[in-house]
């Protein structure tokens, strides 16, 4: 690992530097973890008074359980439509960007800021709107003959979560797909002009595979924050109904360790979740060209 | 531009236009709704225009008590949010700037252990250890105290990561004139070190007090006591009513005020915010 | 004002290559001693060593009349000049100046009188409120010495400090530093890798190569007397024309030509003759080596020539205005002919005597 090629050579002082970090790691991080593995190996009997050794039974029958099955493709569901949602429209988003030179400053200050607005607040936004009873969205919905109820209808549950959660993150998406798009250099554009490329080819055979980095490593980014980030999205919505339809695995977690209070089963999808950000992290950190270097 | 397609430019414009419009079009709802009387929520559809009654919503949802879910002012929750974004970010800026600094320019025994327990972190988001976590802080006793909101969470891979490059990037000579010059270890990390990473410090600040103010599920976790209730947080249990309507024009001005101070930093420091962003990475 | 005493220094990286390997020099107080070889020979190496960047692995430095293998840098009273110059670019060119000073705890109105002092002397008071940013790569190197010498240490160390510059400029600079160095007194060691700059700069030579010193001397010692073929070619430009000949009897014989070589024992050697010292007359020599010229370089001041002489090609330097044909003699001036062994190493014929031939 690269350091300077000179270095202080005080004996104590590095690891006084590193004590804070460390400390925090060590007792908010690596301890709860352990006990999270620890824990999925065990079961409480219904009066929490005797805990016993279970094994690998904690992971079995989640894997029977329906709830849990649903939870996998509940996530599942969300986190694809999500992610292309939010790809797709701020790729859009940022191709008309870059035709537009002279007022793209002004563009970009009008999208970036939905960054900065928390996914729990993106919820209650739209929550709002899609409010069955006041909102703006139901009304013209019903206008066309749809009747809107996302408390009762599953999938305007699954869409609304996927609505606000998309919209919260369509700002981070424009403004990397921005850079990316500026890190072309435009003398391939031109040169593939010259060949008589229009510009719809010319984004197929050009634009799209030299942003595919981008692209990629904005998957990733996507997926981990539907998966995770967007607890609070769907604790100000949905809260996991109706029915399950919107009980993505963080929130169900949650759900069961805090509300069911059942820890063996909620520390056995913890761990199953860790191995997910685990396998997340590494794929990011192989694939995806990253300026940190080990 | 390659060439002239008036469509294209013209398509374009409309793109961004409608990318604007729909981005704005939840928070101009907000807006309008929390300038309304909540007598004007029982007509059946939310208000599209500008009421008049602004001035009386916010300045009674800042004093708190205008119902029994909204006991606590909304200025002890923002004043709450400040401090809980402060204390994450300067924290986080603080104890990772000290480790990148450890691990860059010294070298000694279990170095490389430490560097792969602070990578660790990344991959074990709060959501994942929710529940062993919380017994943790429970256990110290922080539950509803402001250590508690900030400490389980100033552990960062991702400053650390992006200190140690800004610190690759000094030029080794920078630190041997240094000592020439009769500087020691913290005397050079106070005069050199810390003035040449000023703007990735506030690039970052940016960044992490976002972070920091959005924070969602942690304080819901750990705050039971409404004094120590954030904003973005408050927020929900506000909104959850059992037996009545919610109190709309209320709840969306406490939205705006949720908003209003990570957007103003955003805005105000966009090009600090996007250096911050584009280089973390995360 | 120090002398500096290197005695049997090496230096071992982690990776367990010496780089540096039983070096033996005494430095004398005032003198300006240049360290010079090709890439990775270990000068680098040598000069933090004496600095204090890097730990001694073997033999004592002493600075003066201290050993100061154990001291930090700041202790050891030097001052560094590095080629990227290391000034602190968020630091004004007086904050640059002073920050050592201020460091040791002098007092302001010394740092104040140290840094007007200097900037008087490097002409660079115009530039005391600017940042390095603002200034240009002379100037920079001008406040790099300019560092240094506020401190009023007892020894100046470079590294390459002009590398980073335009042609034209290291030219001028390298006077400067020379003279500032004679008006100053203090001892000072040099690191460049440009034999032009050794020649032009030094006292006295330190000719390093894979670690180890190669040959230690004044620039005209070592240019006259290079003690190897390395060191033949590697000071004096054009370098050095080497060609293998044969001793035979108190004779060499090298393209076709004999010259004499008393004392030398027989066998295969190798024949050094600067471009300068070719003539096209007969002077000394007796035979001239022919020669087939098969380019020209002009330099302005003199041209020249590369010849094919036995199967080897010959560098030879004429005046600006010498007429060279195809086919030529040359007639080489033999008190200026080196030879050296199998071994690379340096043979020195008994003195040539009138008459003895
Ligand atoms: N930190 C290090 N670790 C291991 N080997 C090193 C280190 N620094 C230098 N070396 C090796 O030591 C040898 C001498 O290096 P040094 O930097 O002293 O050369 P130099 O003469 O200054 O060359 P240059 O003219 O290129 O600056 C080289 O072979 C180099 O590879
Ligand atoms: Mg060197």
């Amino acid at each position: 690992m690269q350091t300077k090629r000179t270095i202080f050579g005080n004996r104590w002082l590095p690891y006084l530097l590193l004590a804070p970090q460390l400390a925090v790691t060590v007792i908010f991080f690596l301890w709860p973890a352990g006990q999270a593995v620890w824990q999925s190996f065990l079961r409480e009997d219904a009066f929490g008074l005797k805990t016993s050794f279970v094994g690998l039974s904690n992971y079995t029958r989640l894997f029977d359980n329906a709830e849990y099955i649903n939870a996998l493709k509940v996530t599942l569901v969300f986190s694809v439509s999500t992610a292309a949602l939010a790809l797709i429209s701020s790729l859009l988003l940022a191709l008309a960007l870059d035709r537009t030179i002279r007022s793209s400053r002004v563009y970009t200050t009008l999208l970036v800021w939905p960054y900065a607005v928390a996914p729990a607040i993106a919820g209650v936004l739209w929550w709002f709107i899609f409010n069955p009873t006041i909102g703006i969205m139901p009304y013209l919905l019903e206008r066309v003959g749809y009747d809107w109820n996302h408390a009762l209808q599953k999938g305007d549950a699954m869409a609304l979560v996927i609505i606000a959660a998309a919209w919260k993150q369509i700002s981070y998406n424009f403004l990397f797909f921005v850079a990316g798009l500026q890190s072309i250099p435009a003398s391939m554009r031109e040169a593939a002009a010259i060949d008589g490329a229009g510009p719809v080819k010319r984004f197929w055979t050009i634009t799209l595979p030299l942003l595919s980095p981008t692209t990629f490593f904005l998957l990733v980014v996507n997926v981990v924050y539907t998966m995770f980030d967007t607890f609070a999205v769907i604790d100000a919505t949905t809260g996991g109904g109706p029915a399950q339809a919107t009980m993505i695995l963080v929130y169900k977690v949650y759900d069961d360790g805090f509300i069911g209070l059942n820890l063996g089963s909620s520390a056995a999808q913890s761990v199953i979740l860790m191995g997910i950000v685990i396998a997340l992290t590494i794929i990011q950190f192989r694939y995806v060209e990253r300026r940190v270097t080990y | 531009m390659v060439e002239n397609h008036r469509w294209l430019d013209v398509l374009a414009h409309l793109t961004l236009i409608l990318g604007v419009v729909i981005v704005a079009f939840p928070v101009y709802i907000a807006v309008v709704a929390s300038t309304h009387e909540p007598a004007d929520f029982v007509s059946g559809l939310i208000p599209l225009l500008p009421g008049d009654n602004a001035v009386a919503t916010y300045a009674s949802v800042l004093e708190g008590g205008v119902s029994s879910q909204m006991s606590v002012p909304i200025l002890t929750m923002l004043k709450n949010s400040l401090i809980m974004a402060v204390l994450i970010a300067v924290g986080k800026i603080v104890i990772s700037v000290l480790s990148a600094y450890a691990i860059v320019y010294f070298r000694f025994p279990f170095r490389q252990l430490a560097f792969w327990m602070i990578f660790v972190t990344l991959m074990l988001p709060v959501e994942v250890r929710i529940v062993p976590t919380f017994q943790v802080v429970a256990d110290l006793g922080m539950l509803n105290s402001y250590a508690g909101l900030t400490i389980p969470l100033i552990a960062s891979a991702t400053a650390t990561f992006l200190f140690r490059q800004v610190f690759l990037t000094i030029p080794d000579e920078l630190m041997e004139a240094a000592r020439i010059d009769g500087a020691g270890p913290m005397k050079f990390f106070r005069d050199i070190l810390l003035p040449l990473s000023r703007t990735n410090i506030a690039a970052l600040f940016v960044i992490l007090f976002i972070y920091g103010w959005n924070q969602y599920l942690w304080p819901i976790l750990i705050t039971t006591d409404a004094g120590f209730y954030t904003i973005v947080a408050g927020i929900k249990r506000m909104a959850d009513v059992v037996d009545s309507e919610p109190l709309w024009n209320y709840i969306m001005a406490t939205a705006v005020l949720a908003m209003l101070p990570p957007v103003i930093v955003v805005i105000a420091m966009q090009r600090l915010f996007v250096k911050g962003l584009v280089e973390t990475e995360k | 004002m120090a002398a500096i005493t290197i005695e049997n220094v090496g230096k071992t990286y982690a990776g367990g290559v010496p780089a540096v390997q039983g070096i033996d020099l005494n430095i004398r107080d005032g003198e300006f001693v240049v360290l010079v070889g090709p890439s990775g020979c270990g000068k680098s190496t040598l000069l933090r060593m004496i600095a204090g960047l890097e730990e001694i692995t073997e033999g004592t430095v002493r600075i003066g009349d201290r050993v100061v293998n154990r001291l930090e840098p700041a202790e050891r009273d030097i001052a560094m000049v590095f080629q990227n110059y290391a000034l602190y670019p968020h630091m004004t060119v007086r904050q640059n100046l002073s920050y050592g000073l201020k460091n040791r705890g002098t007092p302001r109105d010394e740092i104040v009188r140290r840094v007007d002092e200097a900037a008087r002397i490097l002409e660079i008071g115009a530039y005391l409120d600017r940042k390095p940013r603002a200034l240009s790569g002379g100037q920079r190197q001008r406040v790099a010495m300019g560092r240094a010498i506020v401190r009023e240490p007892s020894a100046f160390l470079f590294d390459e400090p002009l590398s980073n510059l335009d042609a034209k400029l290291r030219v001028t600079m390298r006077g400067e530093i020379r003279t500032l160095q004679r008006r100053l007194g203090t001892t000072s060691v040099y690191v460049t890798h440009d034999q032009l700059e050794a020649m032009t700069m030094a006292d006295r030579l330190v000719v390093l190569r894979q670690g180890r010193i190669e040959q230690v001397g004044t620039p005209l010692d070592v240019y006259r007397n290079p003690v190897s073929t390395f060191v033949a070619q590697f000071i004096g430009s054009p370098s050095m024309n080497l060609m293998s000949g044969t001793v035979r009897a108190g004779e060499v014989r090298v393209a076709d030509a004999v010259y004499p070589a008393p004392g030398v024992p027989d066998g295969a050697v190798t024949v050094g003759l600067r471009p300068e010292d070719f003539a096209l007359v007969p002077g000394g020599a007796r035979a001239g080596m022919p020669a087939r010229l098969v380019n020209i370089e002009e330099l302005g001041s003199q041209r020249l020539g590369y010849f094919r002489v036995g199967g080897e090609t010959v560098v030879a330097s004429f005046p600006a205005g010498q007429v060279l044909s195809t086919e030529m003699t040359l007639y080489p001036d033999l008190s200026r002919l080196h030879l050296f062994g199998a071994d690379e190493r340096r043979i020195d014929p008994a003195p040539l005597r009138a008459g003895a031939v």
